[in-house]
């Protein structure tokens, strides 16, 4: 997404992405970012709460108007919870067994093989 | 004399750090890592028309609904076979079923359940009903989620910025999910 932002803005668009994985889109250099601290997937604000939906948005439009260089950043001043926990769970790799991990890797194998027939066939 | 205890937030309350966390991951595994892109650069266009009467556009990573392409449900493991290669368009209006079983989003912690959590759409156009913006495109668009940086960059950028201009949109919101 951020290679698409890049090519939109470098030929005259203004954009703006919302996400929520900050190191991996201000990593790839975007004009302006509207950044929620949320798992992934939840980009545009909290499932089935209208209200916090709105004010991402929100903001999101205000920073498309009053960025005043690229690399901006909003942060959303939402909390998915009132503690950390959740950030931990995220591809937790310390609490798989060897066992998990030969699954995990054989599952891996499978789902890059019909990506790649997939892709070819596309 | 006792100081006063500062209620700092907690040392592990920062932005995960994605890409160590991924290359973790995968490594443990046995695959050899994903480069992201990077530049420490970026281009920068301001808006030139007041966003109360712009044409905005919105980009999505999500997929339309596919019958034939296995569990694509809230629950569903990571999905291959529902993912996309070339960029898509549907009216904005259609009442799309878009669906993100085909990206790694975090199922540890959230079930997208609710399509206005990844695809602000319907967000949008109550933007568009407020005269917060001119209006929506009449279409969105999807993008590929393509681990070739250069068929993202070669392709699938330029095919975006084509349809976007053909609709005439005057500034875009990108959400990846």
């Amino acid at each position: 997404m951020g290679l698409a932002a890049r090519h939109l803005e470098a030929n005259g668009i203004p954009t703006v992405i919302m996400g929520c994985a900050k190191d991996i889109v201000e990593h790839c250099g975007v004009p302006r970012f509207m950044w929620s601290d949320f798992p992934l997937g939840n980009s545009a604000g909290r499932p089935f709460d209208i209200e916090s939906q709105a004010q991402t948005l929100a903001l999101a439009l205000r920073l498309l108007e009053t960025a005043p260089a690229a690399r901006t950043t909003v942060s959303s001043p939402l909390r998915w919870t009132a503690d950390a926990a959740w950030k931990h769970r995220f591809l937790d790799v310390g609490k798989l067994s060897p066992e998990e991990i030969a699954e995990r890797r054989k599952e891996f194998d499978v789902v890059k093989a019909v990506a790649k027939a997939k892709r070819e066939g596309a | 004399m006792s100081v006063p205890r500062i209620q700092f937030a907690s040392e592990d309350d920062v932005p995960i750090r994605y890409m160590d966390r991924t290359r973790e991951y995968y490594q443990t595994l046995g695959f050899t890592p994903y480069r992201w892109a990077h530049f420490t650069d970026a281009p920068f266009t301001p808006l030139s028309t007041p966003l109360a009467r712009a044409r905005v556009a919105l980009i999505t990573t999500a997929a339309p609904f596919q019958p034939e392409a296995g569990d694509q449900g809230p629950r569903a493991p990571y999905n291959a076979s529902a993912k996309f290669y070339q960029v898509y368009s549907a009216p904005v209006d259609s009442k799309p079923d878009l669906r993100i079983s085909h990206v790694g989003y975090d199922r540890a912690n959230t079930v997208p359940e609710d399509v206005n959590a990844y695809v602000p759409l319907t967000r949008l156009q109550d933007a568009a009903a407020a005269g917060r913006i001119g209006s929506l495109a009449p279409r969105f668009h999807g993008a590929p989620t393509n681990r070739s940086h250069r068929v993202t960059m070669e392709t699938d950028a330029p095919e975006l910025l084509r349809r976007c201009r053909e609709d005439g949109a005057d500034a875009v919101v990108l959400v990846p999910s």
